[in-house]
């Protein structure tokens, strides 16, 4: 094994790391621009995991699996979002309902949790413990996303993080799903995307405004 | 021959920050479009100021006079105790980390007094938002040191880059990336440098550091602006020899030595670059944001500590 792999696989053993970085970071952005771009550092970090696994396992599927997802998620899904804001026009701050500091505090408290939700089942499950815990943590901060942010393009993000976690916890208990059901998520999810995208723009016309927390009445 | 290295690298320290203050605003220049003055010109204002006559107000007391002098040897004390070159430093106590945190702190803290002292309703100003910002430094600064002596085993800063030192380059642990998001952003407020304070500016209802300092002249004012060229270098020397110190020397030898200030060379020339480069894209942010920006760093600081206990 030569100086590059070994340099990798560590790189690899500890990028749940990285993982929780980029979850503290998205809770402490400010800009939906950035908040999209973590998002893709994200799901490059879990492609490189992908790849990692599928080198593991020796299995053509993975790589076919983690160019699905790098096509997708890191370069596709991101470049929509990025056009989305760009053709809004409209402040680009997240408008949070916490303060910045607040959703690090709650984040970092969700980091934990998840931390002590997945300690039981690390035995059953095999698999590393910080990585297990890192899926557990992104979909509890996807959740939180879609509940503080007030901007309806951060619902959407706030969906994606949850989706980057429920694809993670697949890798790391079961080495990933068959090939098709993978194909079925991936292209369900750039749907849901564009979908989104068009009910953003809808948003905009109806009310002259993206903010969900004044969306309670019915309009025609 | 330890001795002399240990000499020689807070020698370094102190020299060498006016060049490091002097090649920032450079760089900064450089990105703005504009041409900007010579990185010796730190060093000139230095020696300028040395020589021009010390103003001291009519109502100020020894106070007033005092202050320049601790803010001095605080930061003189506190560069000794940061290693550079190789893994040891010429002062080091059992928790000397906790002292370098309030070396600092009572640098600060004259300087508060010297401003309030001078009379100025600036110098006030200045004092209670430099108040302010310790405060919430503070914390956050003690507690990501605290989970470094923690995964480390040791409270001693030239232990802790020992330890670091024996680790694996890519074995990237939490503790240590969630306690360096942690320092930069307290360094930053500690050296009040952009989006908490702006080094270079003119308006006085934004000023923090420079609002205390404006009743200073002469010698005096020469000595806190070389102190803040010295802290803002000791943090940056700080942050590399946590975090990143492969590179060091682990023998005293000439050759050793000469590779090991090569290599801290590009490291500082990295973070100056990233320093203005951070700086020129980023807008200071209302003081009312501030406790907003310390408050992130303690949550990574707390998070950090926790981990120490989880990644075991």
């Amino acid at each position: 094994m030569g100086l590059f792999e070994t340099a990798a696989a560590k790189a690899l053993a500890s990028s749940g790391v990285f993982l929780f970085m980029t979850v503290l970071l998205i809770a402490a952005a400010k800009r939906i621009s950035t908040c999209i771009a973590l998002f893709s550092v994200q799901s490059l970090i879990i492609t490189a995991q992908i790849i990692a696994v599928s080198r593991m396992h020796h299995s053509t599927e993975g790589f076919v699996i983690a160019g699905l997802v790098l096509s997708v998620k890191v370069i596709a899904i991101p470049y929509v979002l990025y056009r989305i804001v760009e053709e809004l026009k409209a402040p680009r701050d997240v408008s949070s309902s916490t303060s910045s500091s607040q959703s690090v505090f709650i984040a970092a408290g969700l980091i934990l949790l998840s931390f002590f939700a997945v300690r039981p089942y690390v035995g059953v499950l095999g698999g590393d413990q910080a990585m297990l815990a890192a899926a557990v943590a992104l979909v509890l901060t996807g959740g939180f996303l879609m509940v503080s942010r007030k901007k309806a393009l951060m619902q959407v993000v706030g969906l994606l993080v949850l989706d980057n976690g429920i694809f993670l916890a697949a890798l790391t208990t079961t080495f990933g799903m068959p090939l098709v059901i993978e194909i079925g998520i991936v292209f369900d999810l750039l749907m849901g995307v564009f979908l989104m995208g068009l009910f953003v723009f809808r948003i905009r016309d109806t009310f002259d405004h993206l903010d969900v927390s004044k969306l309670r009445r019915l309009r025609g | 021959m330890t001795l002399m290295t240990n000499v020689l690298q807070v020698l370094l320290l102190i020299l060498l920050a006016p060049l490091v203050r002097g090649v920032i605003s450079r760089i900064k220049a450089r990105i703005q479009n504009r041409r900007g003055a010579s990185v010796w010109r730190p060093y000139a204002d230095v020696l300028k100021l040395f020589r021009k006559q010390d103003l001291v107000p009519a109502s100020a007391s020894f106070v007033f006079r005092l202050a320049p002098m601790v803010v001095f040897t605080t930061t003189l004390v506190v560069a000794a105790f940061v290693p550079l070159l190789h893994g040891l430093a010429l002062l080091g106590v059992t928790g000397d980390f906790v002292l370098l945190v309030y070396l600092l702190a009572l640098g600060r803290f004259f300087l508060m007094l010297g401003a309030m002292d001078g009379g100025s309703s600036f110098g006030g100003m200045g004092a209670s938002r430099e108040a302010l910002v310790s405060t919430l430094a503070e914390a956050p600064f003690l507690l990501a040191l605290m989970s470094v002596a923690i995964a480390a085993h040791t409270a001693s800063i030239a232990g802790m880059v020992q330890w670091t030192m024996g680790q694996n380059f890519f074995q990237f642990s939490a503790v240590h990336a969630l306690a360096f998001a942690a320092l930069v952003l307290v360094a930053i407020a500690e050296t009040g440098r952009i989006p908490v304070d702006n080094p270079t500016t003119h308006l006085e209802l934004t000023m923090i550091h420079e609002a205390m300092v404006l009743e200073y002249s002469g010698p005096s004012l020469a000595l806190i602006e070389w102190a803040s060229a010295i802290k803002l270098t000791v943090v940056m020397a700080l942050l590399i020899a946590l975090f990143v110190p492969w590179g060091m020397a682990s023998s005293v030898s000439a050759l050793a030595l000469g590779v090991a200030s090569l290599v801290m060379l590009l490291k500082i020339a990295a973070l100056v670059l990233a320093l203005a480069l951070v700086e020129c894209s980023v807008a200071k942010l209302r003081m009312y944001l501030v406790p907003d920006f310390l408050g992130v760093a303690s949550a990574l600081a707390i998070l950090a500590v926790v981990f120490t206990a989880l990644m075991r």
